[in-house]
């Protein structure tokens, strides 16, 4: 038996896996910029740079995703993870659907 | 507004009190934006044994959150501070600042040096809270210094430079004088020293934007080469500050530059040119004072010739008609 690996399909994968989490801690960077700005002690120095860097960095991205046609692909995934994180989230502060998963499955 | 009203469920208004908050549909960012808000702790003791001995132990503390949280709860708060005071002090290297002076902005750019010689001096601008500087790095020199409180105006002016281009220059006047910079960035640098406290200039909208030139037109211009002269194509502007000006489309220069007040007298000519039998001839100085011809054959010679002769408060010359 062969394994048969498309190798345009995998670096693709791996890239929109890569893009995605990078796009994820973007996001929270961004958060925790906003709060950092709101919280009053950076300067207005500080403010412009970090705001130029971070338009950067977003600018980045999309070239990125628009060069390798992975704008479709990345939104897929980044859908699919908060579908995960929703579950799990859904799980864990509601114990009455362990209760529910487990009576499921049970016999 | 019905629409917003259908969509209006009882009890919306005023939340109820055992109505759950939480958005039912949590997302990757949504966790990861609580986890850094919240800040989360993680203390761990972990052993690994094989056949019941301890081989690995691991004790782990660790304290993840955004820096803000951090700072709310007291940590990392010297950490942060020093930080940002590195990238200041780095950002403002060398420069002899007051303790309490901060770095608001820093582009490239240049000063004007009025005194013995006008001269154009090139460094980095540094606008601080307290001052407006052009910093030169090596070798060292505060080459000039305005304090903001002495800025009594601000304004944007065209300029054209050495090579007969337009420069929007920051024209920056305190109560010593006037003092011309050049930046990389002259509107922003406009904007930030208005927002620091420096009023702009009055009547400064309608010097921001250049004029439009006189005149503009496809020429030939005839040039004198190893002793023999060549009529070469380009376009020849007429310009209020700039004067007569004609470039070749492959130079970096105009090869034609005369001031208004350096043209001394305007003719048409007959002659054979690539356009027709008119030549535009102009008499001037260059800067350095000597005497100097230029031959630019236009399609509307004596258009050109009564627009440069008004521009330099000439008299214009009627067309000779004859061969000279």
């Amino acid at each position: 038996m062969t394994l048969r690996v498309d190798e345009g399909s995998l670096k693709n994968g791996v890239l929109t896996l890569v893009v995605t989490l990078v796009e994820v801690i973007q996001e929270a960077l961004e958060h925790q910029a906003l709060r950092r700005i709101e919280g009053g002690d950076l300067t207005e120095e500080e403010q412009e740079r970090l705001g130029q860097a971070l338009l950067d960095l977003d600018d980045a991205l999309e070239q990125i995703k628009a060069d390798h046609g992975l704008t479709a692909s990345v939104a897929d995934l980044h859908r699919g993870l908060d579908d995960v994180v929703d579950e799990l989230v859904d799980k864990l502060v509601n114990p009455a659907r362990w209760a529910e998963q487990s009576r499921r499955e049970g016999p | 507004m019905t629409e917003l009203l259908s969509d209006d469920r009882p009890g919306r208004g005023a939340p109820d009190a055992l109505e759950p908050t939480r958005d039912l549909r949590a997302t990757l960012p949504d966790l990861v934006d609580v986890l850094l808000d919240k800040g989360v702790y993680l203390d761990l003791d972990l052993i690994v044994t094989v056949a019941d001995i301890p081989l690995i132990g691991v004790n782990l503390r660790a304290t993840v959150a955004g820096i803000e949280t951090l700072l709310e709860h007291g940590m990392m708060r010297r950490w942060d501070a020093q930080t940002r005071a590195w990238v200041r002090r780095s950002v403002a290297r060398h420069l002899p600042l007051a303790d309490d002076e901060d770095v608001v902005a820093r582009m490239a750019g240049g000063h004007r040096q009025e005194e013995p010689v006008p001269l154009w001096r090139p460094g980095t601008i540094y606008l601080t809270t307290r001052r407006l500087l052009v910093w030169r790095a090596d070798p060292r020199e505060l080459l000039w210094q305005a304090d903001l409180a002495d800025v009594v105006g601000i304004a944007l002016r065209a300029e054209p430079t050495i090579g007969g281009e337009d420069r929007t220059r920051v024209v920056v006047e305190t109560s010593a004088g006037t003092t011309l910079l050049s930046a990389a960035a002259p509107e922003r640098l406009r904007d930030l020293l208005v927002q620091h406290g420096a009023r702009p200039a009055a009547g400064g909208p309608a010097r921001d934007e250049p004029a439009p030139p006189l005149l503009r037109d496809h020429a030939w211009y005839c040039e004198r080469l190893a002793g023999r002269s060549t009529w070469r194509g380009g376009t020849a502007t007429l310009d209020e500050t700039a004067g007569l000006v004609w470039q070749g489309p492959l130079d970096s220069r105009p090869a034609v530059r005369l001031r208004p007040d350096r043209i001394a007298a305007v003719d048409v000519e007959r002659g054979r040119t690539p356009t027709g039998a008119r030549v535009l001839v102009v008499h001037g100085r260059t800067g350095d004072g000597t005497a100097t011809t230029v031959r630019l054959a236009v399609a509307d010679a004596s258009r050109w010739a009564r627009a440069v002769a008004e521009l330099a408060g000439l008299r214009a010359l009627e067309p000779t008609g004859g061969p000279r």
